[in-house]
């Protein structure tokens, strides 16, 4: 089986786990099993098996960050990845069911016909080495604690409008507590934060290596450093108490959205430098 | 061979007539003797509770022979105006007890309380070997059916009363109730209670503010707290995350105009208020402001009545689980006991200790 073969049966069990999650949400979140947990699980092993194909295809192998496609079943694999630590504290088990649909849509994206083409584009040849891949897996790493940390945003905007119209919903779902819920996704924030801000290190110490330079005028590096601006920005309102935690999870979940919606083009302008 | 249930409870017999036949713990030894002794009982189990006085019985006689007998045996000095009395003999009898120990014929649907209080009666009864096959088994398929019934269904799942209404919500919103201060704004029973509530779940500790400062101070004492006095909760506010208000003031104490500016002091903490009282003493506007939850009386006795009306609609699933455990339990006494469940009892004996020694 190759390697999209492995991708295609991890995104079905997402889809599986998406269809489980509109259940679960019917039903109020009130019953904790561990099937939406075992779902993301066993699409995580698939995924794995078709990650490790993919990086031992390249000659050397390398972290298979090269493309769209590889980049999105990569922060794919790193949300699963962050849910099923999450997951073993029982009351955050409901992020894989908010999770799912996400993980499905961004799955199905990635496979669009055109997302992986056979030849290996322009700088996509550059990052090799340690370094290289470095900046790429850290890179897709953040974007996945980033997708994780929305995810939990969701789930505090709908426990905050639950309990603030008080829905009886609120107080029958096994939802984690409103601070649970914020200390979660804030966390989430500051380690895609330090990934990203070790990506970009590892970039520009890559450059300096290579003796290649940069342009602070290429659209990936300003998409990157404007995403790590936005990010630093919540991070800090957070930190100093000037916003309330509906707002930083509004602010979490439209500056992903951003960052997911715009990233294609970034990383296409990218690669055919 | 019959079981036989004689008893009264609070559907059936006024407080003042429950109170009549209520039996200090001390005396049940003695009445059990008696059963035993001077009726055709060859076995019996009594329990008396607040709301319940129940006799148990087995005899190889017939049931309705018995019944009679228990029923003399109870009204002995004692005079009713009424029958207050029921009786159940063969399946009618387990199933009362199967619903007895699972709370479906509670006061309150689905307490659990009444689970330890059975097992308690029970191992007195064991003690003063006053039980044989018959009831051991009954009273230990009753535990399995209890239990069951705890797992599989919804009839104990929720608060129905304010208070833990209170603490529920408090759980939904603070992490580590231990964490967060309370402050109870006027002295009342309701207000007691959910503060006692949320301090026995961890909550760090209780302020407690009145416009008569003596009986601020007799509650503070009583909940192991601090008394304030009623011109000064405000200057407390910032370190508070749960008020519970219930004065009798015909104004808001606390309204948008004054909460908005002392909100910005909280760091965007959320806050949880309470408001019990009647006229209201907070002004619905500030649920609109961010971070704060306003729950008035009627919002929590809703949610405890979605909850009741929850473990009403378990009850049917109930009552078909206990029927089949009935059925099980009169075919399996049949025939001899087998060797596990006699492992079971031992295990049961030990359970009942244990409730007997707990607070419930």
């Amino acid at each position: 089986m190759t390697d999209k073969a492995y991708f295609c049966i991890a995104v079905t069990v997402y889809g599986i786990g998406m269809v489980y999650s509109l259940f679960l949400w019917r039903r109020g979140f009130q019953r904790d099993d561990w099937t939406a947990y075992s779902l993301l699980g066993s699409g995580f092993i698939f995924q794995t098996i078709s990650i490790a194909i993919r990086a031992f295809k390249y000659d050397p192998p390398r972290c298979p960050v090269t493309n769209l496609y590889e980049t999105l079943a990569f922060i794919i694999w790193a949300i699963v990845g962050g849910y099923l630590v999450m997951g073993l504290w029982q009351r955050l088990r409901f992020v894989g069911a908010f999770a799912s649909p996400l993980l499905f849509v961004m799955g199905v994206f990635a496979l669009i016909p055109g997302m992986d083409p056979d030849v290996l584009p322009g700088e996509a040849r550059d990052y090799t080495g340690v370094l290289g891949n470095l900046h790429r897996t850290l890179g897709a790493l953040a974007l996945g604690a980033f997708g994780l940390s929305a995810v939990a945003a969701v789930m505090y905007l709908t426990q905050e409008h639950d309990l603030k119209l008080h829905k009886f919903r609120a107080i029958l779902s096994k939802l984690p507590p409103l601070q649970r819920l914020e200390t979660a996704m804030t966390r989430l924030l500051w380690i895609g934060f330090g990934l990203l801000t070790l990506g970009i290190a590892a970039s520009a110490a890559y450059h300096f290596q290579s003796g290649k330079g940069t342009s602070l005028g290429e659209p990936m590096v300003v998409w990157i450093l404007a995403m790590w601006v936005v990010y630093l920005v919540l991070i800090i309102l957070h930190w100093r108490h000037t916003q309330s935690g509906r707002r930083i999870a509004w602010g979490a979940l439209c500056s992903f959205l951003f960052m997911i919606l715009t990233f294609w083009g970034a990383l296409e302008s990218h690669l055919n430098h | 061979m019959a079981i036989v249930c004689l008893g009264l409870n609070h559907r059936t017999a006024s407080v003042d007539v429950r109170e009549r036949f209520a039996l200090p713990e001390g005396e049940v030894p003695m009445l059990l003797g008696r059963i035993c002794g001077e009726t055709s009982a060859s076995e019996a189990v009594v329990l008396s509770t607040c709301n319940r006085v129940e006799i148990y019985a087995a005899t190889d006689g017939a049931g309705g022979e018995l019944l009679a007998e228990l029923r003399e045996l109870l009204l002995e000095g004692r005079e009713i105006e009424e029958d207050v009395f029921y009786a159940h003999h063969g399946m009618q009898g387990v199933e009362h007890l199967f619903k007895v120990a699972s709370g479906l014929d509670s006061m309150v649907l689905g307490e659990t309380e009444i689970l330890g209080q059975v097992k308690a009666a029970y191992q007195l009864a064991l003690e003063e070997k006053r039980t044989g096959s018959k009831l051991n088994r009954a009273f230990q398929k009753a535990f399995n059916a209890a239990k069951l019934i705890r797992t599989s269904t919804n009839i104990q799942r929720g608060s129905v009363s304010v208070a833990s209404v209170a603490v529920e919500l408090a759980g939904k919103i603070f992490d580590d109730l231990s964490e967060h201060a309370v402050m109870v704004i006027g002295a009342g029973d309701t207000s007691e209670k959910t503060a006692r509530a949320l301090l026995s779940r961890g909550a760090k500790s209780v302020m407690v503010s009145n416009r008569s400062f003596e009986r601020a101070e007799e509650l503070a004492e009583e909940l192991g707290g601090r008394a304030i006095h009623f011109d000064e909760w405000e200057d407390e506010f910032a370190g508070i995350d749960i008020i519970i208000s219930s004065t009798s003031a015909p104004h808001y104490v606390i309204d948008r105009k004054k909460l908005e500016p002392m909100q910005g002091l909280r760091q965007h903490r959320p806050l949880l208020l309470v408001d019990i009282a009647v006229p209201r003493d907070i002004e619905p506007e500030v649920n609109f402001l961010e971070d704060v939850y306003l729950y008035n009386i009627d919002d929590l006795q809703s949610i405890a009545d979605d909850y009741l009306r929850l473990r009403h609609e378990e009850v049917e699933k109930c009552e078909e689980l206990i029927r089949g455990k009935s059925i099980e339990l009169l075919e399996t006494m049949k025939g001899p006991l087998p060797a596990r469940e006699e492992d079971d009892l031992d295990e049961t004996a030990e359970g009942g200790r244990a409730a007997q020694m707990s607070p419930s």
